[in-house]
């Protein structure tokens, strides 16, 4: 299951949005650059006028007068830069804030089954790469392209107050300009995040290659990993090829028209000075323009590139809020009692394609269940159906005679947990990790909830409780991450529990330990264990036998041996008694 | 035909990326620039004619300002315009024959690099990860090796922006010395100044890069624990926690904010002051008549664009002080010692036993044995070291012997080759999944889909989309947990070394599967030396002999049938105790290793006794079966 991105008219509105919120913000900074550019074109207007002047015999007073003007248009230029750009960063800030900001809570409140089925490795992406992407855009590229638009429609203006005749020859290099830009950035766009792409899958091979070190070297697979790392080297180079030649094509054509206004400047100058109607200080005025002009423009250009790509990434996040709601809880329904059922419950995840055919299970309260069966029998979707994790395609699964996608999630939570191979230490003290289940819970109570699953390693630990964990802090190995896990349970304190092979990613030796803290949770309340180990079916009450999407045995362990079908002749070859 | 003209004349990457000295940054760098000499040259040389032309253009419009321009379309002023387009024509094709040189100089360098790493680290086993952690190395190829190619892009900039620095100054010498001392001590005083105020810029850039840092480790370690936050709670906790932290990444760039802006204002007004003094200067010269206008326009253009070599000066200084920090980070994985396991070896030894001489493990020769441990530990241990396999192993080569020969004077390549050992928690690489499979490159699609059924896997195929030419998943994340497993063994199976190891290859699958794992390993390994480290009974009782191994030695040996048969003695009792433990996880563990050292001595008696016996075990067991 891929996850939404907002298409073009979604970006555009969102961008909408966001300029109209910070309207005044905008519209100050604008104002400061244009007031900034304007106080920098002083010097070659100035420089003109002593040309003329010179050339016309003149005095060392206007000389001074004039410079003393061009001291002043700098520092009133110095000053206005320094607001212009400080408001504009900060301006930055704040969209870029807000934007993550309100993506993340976003992504917190997506709905249970997308989380289950997407995974985390697209979000985790959207997380990083591309608020990192969009970052760059709005603090660096938003504030100068307001400068360099401003430098540009403000030279133009200059020229054309100094003297509108000569500044037409400023035309001359636009319809290259435009015909090579267009061409340009209808391309660019594309090969640069083929570029980064490529460069992502060099890091990805070398990540694989570090940290399945053991298995290269068990498997021999050394030559391989230098294959991939060599046809990833190959599709940057194909990558960073095509954009060098779209740049091949850029740079002569964006270069050729900024000398085309020089020469025209020149020319044109030369013979309205000729005809009177200009003079040689504005020719020079204009043409010292056309030089100058260059480097905003090219900047300008750098940017639109910049911020296409930006916008892809800006496509993603804001992509996520249209993955719509998957259930509406309905707060008035209140389960009766803690008895969980499921009638009828059918399970598609492509239309058409049941993976569950109809199941019906009466969850004895207190009852432990065990559920065996051959992968792919569908033993993990009925999991999640009996945790409320997916509203069932067909049927129902209910509490209390509440179905279970009705109940607001705080409350689903305190009802049926899934416990899943995954686990996770979040970064942050080992409070905030068990605190996760029940925000006010008091030290002696996380205390109980660790000891109930027998992670007296806590103990020993530096800060006890609040030791750092997670990335960057202290690293707690499978077993005790789990035990973490566990410990959230307890404090969560659901009566129903979801087992999905809760310890099999576990190394089998840590498995066998953490199978007693296991224990303890399970203690009192209602399981459904989805085994793969068989004594686990032993000591449950009752078994099922799920295949092809259907329960094909169900009962209590010594009956189901006793009637010979396919759970018995596995637990003879087992057991061999 | 254009396209063949703009593509770089030599691709990437490189058959061999060489040897490189592994001593000092410096050397490295060095070694670097020798093998890509010409390139460099060439960029340089294409450089200078940039730098030339550009600062060119300011002369030839000055000369064009004194001597024409207010006479009309004159034939001078319209020789004039064509040396001014001349010129503008060279600096247009330097400019992109420049870049293009400049982006391969730098990709040759940034790519070599990245490449000696790439193949390196594919050559060190896990010595790598226990020297390094993994961020680190992969920052050499994601960040350090790029520092590496800028140093390249920036040095024919540096060498063009240095000989038109050098070649200005002779013009304005030539004009006016005055002028032209001011013009040339002026600006890196200007360019010095400037640097000043970089500093504490750069620390409060670092300082926001540091909390935006966490912030994303905050993002990327929320949205990975996603659900557990949906399924337990705690979502309003962590989105408050990152809003706290992003809003002091704003605070951070609020405060980088106010010292840039004072940078940027800096930018505008020494360079501004500095154009200011010198038109003042010029334009006095000019009214005396000691300078005509044109060079006024002349002068004024060089102090614009002599800030160019300027900012090139500081870019190089800057890429290679980064440079230099990263190729010591590049030379630390380089310096990682390599295993040797690839190094050409000689004739195959003799095909035999593979015997582990500490504790008397043998894995005889086309034969299928389980090793047993009440320590799951412990046996690991023992077959990772019966293939060499792990850097703690690294010299423990005499103490394995295959067909009677040491492992250590077989050589490590050897030793990879014929005995093949697959962990318990193998690492699955992205690709195509037949390709994932068939790693040796030896085996067709039948072969392929065999080892899926022995690995009971093929419900593998059905779920990932396009089956055997569909796409692993990074670190096979679209499996579960037994798929992984599964998929895993099937890649061990299909490497058919002469020697198989394979530890607890079916902790993470279900009873049902495990059950049909057994009997068709058991069945495709047969007459093949293979060594499975497991507890499971399922297992257990299909291989041809179980050893019961404690406290460094064998304890126990014979059929799974045999060990748990009423007469089989205190080694049926202590290999009871192991296997029953296994299957009911109780917990027996310090009974059981006190059990086994009371039975060493007579275990060992028994050894060369029990040697002869399986065979015949194996045909009764078969019998029974039929």
């Amino acid at each position: 299951m891929k996850l939404p991105v907002a298409d073009s008219a979604a970006l555009r509105a969102h961008t909408g949005m966001l300029l109209r919120r910070h309207r005044g913000g905008l519209g100050r900074v604008l104002l400061l650059h244009t007031l900034a550019a304007t106080a920098g074109l002083a010097g070659p207007w100035l420089l003109g006028r002593m040309v003329d002047a010179v050339a016309r015999g003149t005095t060392t007073s206007f000389v001074d007068q004039a410079v003393l003007l061009l001291v002043v248009a700098v520092l009133t230029q110095t000053v206005l830069i320094r607001y212009a750009q400080r408001d504009a960063m900060v301006l930055g800030e704040t969209v870029f804030a807000e934007l993550r900001e309100q993506f993340l809570g976003t992504v917190t409140r997506l709905p249970l089954s997308t989380v289950e089925r997407a995974g985390t490795g697209d979000l985790v992406a959207r997380t990083t790469n591309d608020i990192d992407r969009v970052q760059h855009t709005i603090r660096f590229g938003v504030p100068r392209v307001l400068v360099t638009a401003a430098t540009i429609v403000l030279t133009l203006a200059a020229a054309i107050a100094v003297s509108w005749q000569v500044a037409v020859a400023l035309l001359a290099g636009v319809p290259l300009l435009l015909v090579t830009t267009r061409w340009y950035l209808k391309r660019a766009a594309a090969g640069y995040l083929r570029e980064s792409a490529s460069y992502a899958r060099l890091n990805g091979t070398i990540t694989e290659s570090v940290e399945g070190a053991r298995t290269v070297d068990a498997l021999g697979l050394g030559r391989r990993r230098r294959e991939r790392v060599d046809a990833d080297l190959r599709e940057a180079f194909e990558a960073e090829s095509y954009t060098l030649r779209l740049r091949t094509v850029l740079f002569p054509g964006v270069d050729v028209s900024f000398v085309l206004p020089v020469v025209a400047t020149v020319l044109w100058g030369a013979w309205l000075v000729s005809t009177g109607s200009a003079t040689v200080g504005a020719v020079t005025t204009i043409a010292v323009y056309a030089l100058q002009v260059m480097h905003p423009i090219g900047e300008l250009i750098y940017w639109l590139d910049e911020i296409q790509v930006g916008a892809t990434s800006l496509a993603r996040i804001i992509g996520v809020q249209a993955v719509a709601p998957d259930r509406v809880a309905r707060p008035e329904n209140r389960p009766a009692d803690e008895h969980v059922v499921a009638s009828a419950v059918r399970y598609a995840y492509r239309e058409g394609h049941d993976v569950l055919h109809g199941v019906d299970l009466d969850l004895g309260v207190g009852e432990r269940l065990a559920v065996v069966g051959p992968s792919g029998a569908g033993k993990s979707t009925l999991g999640r159906m009996l945790a409320g994790i997916h509203p069932p395609t067909g049927g129902t699964v209910t509490v209390g005679d509440v179905p279970l996608v009705d109940l607001p999630l705080d409350e689903l939570r305190g009802h049926v947990a899934l416990v899943t191979q995954e686990h996770h230490v979040f970064v942050g003290t080992l409070e905030q990790n068990l605190r996760l289940a029940r925000p006010d819970a008091d030290d002696a109570e996380l205390r109980r909830a660790l000891a109930a699953v027998d992670a007296d390693w806590v103990d020993g630990l530096p800060d006890g409780l609040a030791t750092e964990v997670g990335s960057g802090g202290l690293e707690l190995s499978p077993a005790q991450a789990q035990q973490v896990a566990l410990a959230r349970l307890v404090l969560l304190d659901p009566h129903t529990l979801v087992l999905d092979e809760a310890t099999s990613l576990l190394d089998p030796r840590a498995a066998r330990h953490l199978e007693r803290s296991l224990s303890a949770v399970l203690e009192g309340r209602t399981v459904v264990a989805i085994a793969h180990r068989l004594h686990t079916a032993h000591d449950a009450d009752r078994v099922a036998v799920v295949d092809a999407g259907r329960i094909t045995e169900i009962g209590p362990h010594d009956e189901l041996v006793a009637a010979g079908g396919e759970y018995a002749a596995l637990w003879r070859s087992w057991h061999q008694e | 035909m254009v396209d063949v003209a703009l593509t770089l004349v030599r691709p990437l990457p490189y058959a061999d990326p060489g040897t490189p000295p592994l001593t000092t940054p410096i050397a490295y760098l060095w070694w670097v620039a020798r093998r890509q000499g010409a390139l460099v040259l060439a960029a340089s040389l294409t450089a200078i004619g940039s730098a030339v032309s550009l600062a060119a253009l300011p002369y030839v419009l000055g000369r064009l300002v004194d001597g024409g321009l207010d006479e009309g379309l004159s034939r001078e002023l319209l020789l004039g315009c064509l040396v001014l387009l001349g010129v503008g024509l060279v600096l247009v094709v330097c400019n992109v024959v420049g870049h293009r040189l400049e982006v391969e100089n730098w990709l040759r360098a940034a790519f070599r690099t990245s490449q000696l790493v790439g193949h390196h680290v594919s050559r060190t086993g896990d010595a790598v990860t226990s020297e390094l952690p993994t961020g680190e190395v992969v920052a050499t190829v994601a960040s350090d090796s790029l520092r590496v190619g800028e140093v390249f892009f920036t040095l024919s900039r540096l060498v063009g922006g240095l000989v038109a620095y050098v070649a200005v100054a002779f013009l304005l010498l030539d004009s006016s010395v005055t002028l032209g001392v001011a013009v040339l001590v002026g600006l890196p005083a200007v360019a010095g100044v400037l640097a000043l105020i970089v500093r504490p810029l750069q620390r409060r850039q670092a300082a926001q890069r540091e909390v935006a840092g966490r912030l994303t480790t905050l993002g990327a370690d929320t949205v990975s624990g996603l659900r557990i936050l949906r399924g337990i709670g705690g979502e309003e906790v962590f989105a408050g926690r990152y809003r706290e932290q992003s809003q002091r990444v704003r605070r951070a760039g609020v405060r980088v904010a106010q010292t840039q802006s004072l940078l940027d204002a800096m930018q505008a007004l020494l360079p501004g002051l500095f154009l200011a003094a010198v038109v003042w200067f010029g334009a006095r010269l000019a009214i005396t008549g000691e300078i005509t206008p044109g060079q006024l326009v002349t002068f004024y253009g060089y102090a614009a664009f002599l800030t160019e070599p300027l900012q090139a000066a500081t870019q190089f200084i800057h890429s290679l002080t980064r440079a230099l920090v990263g190729v010591r980070k590049i030379l630390r994985v380089l310096q990682v010692p390599a295993t040797g396991a690839e190094r050409t070896d000689g004739a195959d030894g003799p095909v035999g036993d593979l015997v582990d001489l500490d504790t008397g493990v043998v894995a005889p020769a086309g034969r299928v044995v389980a090793l047993v441990s009440a320590d799951p530990d412990e046996t690991a241990a023992i077959a990772r070291r019966m293939g060499l396999l792990g850097a703690e192993n690294g010299d423990r080569g005499a103490q394995v012997t295959l067909g009677g020969v040491p492992l250590s004077e077989l050589g490590l390549a050897q030793v990879r080759r014929r005995v093949v050992v697959a962990e318990s928690t193998p690492h699955l690489f992205t690709g195509v999944l037949r390709d994932e499979l068939d790693v040796r490159g030896s085996a067709g699609e039948e072969r392929v889909r065999a080892a899926l059924e022995v690995a009971d896997a093929q419900d593998v195929l059905d779920s990932l989309p396009g089956g055997l030419d569909g796409e692993v998943a990074e670190k096979g994340r679209s499996f579960s947990g037994g798929q992984r497993q599964r998929v895993a063994l099937a890649r061990a199976l299909l490497t058919e070394p002469e020697v198989l190891v394979l530890v607890e290859p079916t902790s993470a699958v279900d009873a049902h599967t495990e059950a049909r794992i057994a009997e068709r390993l058991v069945r495709l390994r047969a007459g093949r030396t293979t060594v499975v480290v497991t507890a499971s009974p399922l297992v257990l009782d299909r291989v041809d002999e179980v050893l019961l191994v404690a406290d460094g030695a064998v304890r126990a040996r014979g059929t799974h049938r045999g060990l748990l048969a009423p007469d089989a003695g205190p080694q049926g009792a202590a290999y009871r105790a192991v296997v029953s433990r296994a299957a009911a996880d109780d917990d027996a563990h310090e009974d059981v290793g006190h059990q086994d050292a009371g039975h060493q001595a007579a275990n060992r008696e028994a050894t060369d006794h029990e040697i002869t016996e399986p065979l015949e075990e194996v045909e009764l067991h078969e019998a029974a079966r039929r």
